[in-house]
C-alpha cells in the first residue's frame, strides 16, 4: 500500500471532497481516500500493483475534477 | 427568528445551500436506490407520476424533518438551561452573522481563506453513511439516511441550529427548525425526483444567488447582534432614524409615555421622555405575537416578556438630560429609543 498526495483546485465545496471520496468505493486496490476542501488536497491510500496513480486521475477526471500529484 | 424567515430563508438559501453538502451524496445515493426501483417497475415508466420515486424521497425528507425538529429541541432546551443573557445572545448572532458572512464569501471564491468557514463532517462519517445509503433498498433506508443528515448540516443550517439555540425555548428551537428544513423540502425533493444531475446545475447556477442572500442574513444577523447590545450604530437603526426624523417632523414629539407593542415593532419608534426625573411607561399589547413581546432595554438591564394582551408598567430611573437608551426585541429586531430630552 502506498499514499499519494494529490493537489485538486477545481474543489469548489465541501460536497467535491464527498465526491472525490467515493471513488474509493468505485476503485479496486483503494483503501481509503481522505479529500479536503480546505486544503485543496486528497489523499488516496491504495495499492500500487491493482491501481495506478494514472487511473485515479482518469477516475477523478470522468467526474468533473482534475487532480494532480503534489510535488510535496 | 420569525418562523416565516426560517420557512423563507430555507426555500431559498438553505434549499439550495443545503444541495451543495447533501444532495450530492445523499440524493446521489438515493437516485441508487432510485434507479433500482426503477428498474423493478419498468412496466411504470410510462406513468407521469412515479410513486416509486417519490416514496423513499419522501420518506428520507420526512425523517429528515423529524430529526432536526428534535435537534432544534434539543438546542432550544439547552439555551433555556444557559438562560442567554442579551448580551450573550448579542455574540450569538455576530458570529452567527460572521460565519454566514465567510460563508457568502467563501461561495464568491473572493480568498482562498473563507474556506476556513466551512464546517466539514470528519470523513469515518461520510463514508459510514455512504456505504450505509447501498445497503438494500428497503424502505428504512431513507428514513435512516434522513435521519443522519444532523451529521451534515450545511452553512445556512449550522448558523440556524445556532438561532435555534438562541431562542432558549424547546418549543421555540424545534419550531424554528421544524420551518426551515420544512422550507428546505420542496428544492431537494424536485432535485431527487428529477435525477440529481439537475443538482450539479443547480449549483453551478445558483451559487452566487445563494451567496449574497447569505451575505444579506449575515448582515441581517450582525444588525440584531449590534442592536441587542444597545449599539448606538446599526443598519436598522440607520434606517429607523430617517423614518422618525420624517415623521417628527409631522407629528412633533410624543406626549404621551406609553409605547404600543405592536407585530411590527415599536411605536413610537422613538420616545422623548422628560429628563432628570423618575418616570414610568406602559407597554402596551394587543393581540401581539411577535418577538417584540419579548423587549429587552441593554443599558437597564432589563428583560421582560409581555402578555400578549396587555399593559405592563416599566420604572425609570432618573437619566441625565440627552440620554439615549436604545432598546429592542431579544431577536435584536425593532431597534428603537428612548430619549431623555424633556423638561419638567
Amino acid at each position: 500500500m502506498v499514499k499519494k498526495v494529490f493537489r485538486v483546485s477545481d474543489m469548489s465545496c465541501p460536497n467535491c471532497a464527498m465526491h472525490l471520496e467515493g471513488l474509493e468505493d468505485e476503485l479496486p486496490g483503494v483503501k481509503r481516500i481522505n479529500a479536503s476542501y480546505k486544503k485543496l488536497t486528497m489523499e488516496v491510500e491504495f495499492d500500487e500493483a491493482l491501481l495506478s496513480v494514472e487511473q485515479i486521475i482518469e477516475a477523478a477526471n470522468a467526474i468533473g475534477y482534475h487532480p494532480e500529484p503534489d510535488a510535496n | 427568528m420569525d418562523l416565516i424567515v426560517a420557512f423563507v430563508t430555507g426555500l431559498t438559501t438553505g434549499g439550495l445551500g443545503c444541495l451543495a453538502v447533501q444532495s450530492g451524496l445523499l440524493a446521489s445515493t438515493l437516485a441508487y436506490q432510485v434507479e433500482q426501483d426503477v428498474l423493478a417497475h419498468s412496466a411504470d415508466a410510462s406513468r407521469k407520476f412515479k410513486p416509486h420515486i417519490a416514496r423513499p424521497i419522501f420518506l428520507f425528507l420526512l425523517a429528515k424533518l423529524i430529526a432536526y425538529t428534535i435537534l432544534g429541541f434539543l438546542l432550544g432546551a439547552a439555551g433555556s438551561v444557559l438562560q442567554l443573557t442579551p448580551l450573550m445572545s448579542a455574540i450569538l448572532y455576530l458570529a452567527i452573522g460572521i460565519f454566514m458572512l465567510g460563508n457568502g464569501l467563501r461561495m464568491l471564491n473572493v480568498h482562498p481563506v473563507f474556506r476556513y468557514f466551512v464546517i466539514e463532517p470528519p470523513s469515518f462519517l461520510t463514508r459510514y453513511i455512504r456505504r450505509k445509503s447501498k445497503d438494500g433498498t428497503s424502505l428504512v433506508t431513507p428514513l435512516f439516511m434522513g435521519t443522519l443528515t444532523i451529521f451534515l448540516p450545511c452553512g445556512v443550517t449550522q448558523a440556524m441550529m445556532a438561532a435555534a439555540l438562541g431562542t432558549s425555548s424547546p418549543v421555540q428551537g424545534a419550531a424554528l427548525m421544524f420551518a426551515f428544513i420544512l422550507g428546505t423540502s420542496p428544492l431537494f425533493f424536485s432535485v431527487s425526483y428529477f435525477a440529481t444531475r439537475l443538482s450539479a446545475i443547480v449549483e453551478k447556477h445558483f451559487t452566487r444567488i445563494v451567496a449574497v442572500t447569505m451575505l444579506v442574513l449575515a448582515l441581517v444577523s450582525v444588525d440584531s447582534g449590534l442592536n441587542l447590545i444597545g449599539s448606538p450604530v446599526s443598519f436598522s437603526r440607520t434606517f429607523n432614524s430617517v423614518v422618525v426624523a420624517v415623521s417628527d417632523s409631522v407629528n412633533g414629539v410624543q406626549s404621551g409615555f406609553v409605547i404600543n407593542v405592536t407585530d411590527d415593532g415599536y411605536r413610537p419608534i422613538v420616545l422623548h421622555l422628560p429628563a432628570d426625573t423618575p418616570v414610568s411607561i406602559e407597554w402596551v399589547t394587543e393581540d401581539t405575537q411577535t418577538c417584540a413581546r419579548s423587549v429587552v432595554v441593554p443599558g437597564l438591564d432589563y428583560r421582560e416578556i409581555l402578555p400578549p394582551t396587555g399593559r405592563v408598567r416599566f420604572d425609570i430611573p432618573a437619566q441625565e438630560k440627552g440620554t439615549v437608551i436604545n432598546y429592542t426585541c431579544s431577536m435584536g429586531m425593532y431597534p428603537s429609543q428612548l430619549v431623555f430630552d424633556l423638561d419638567l
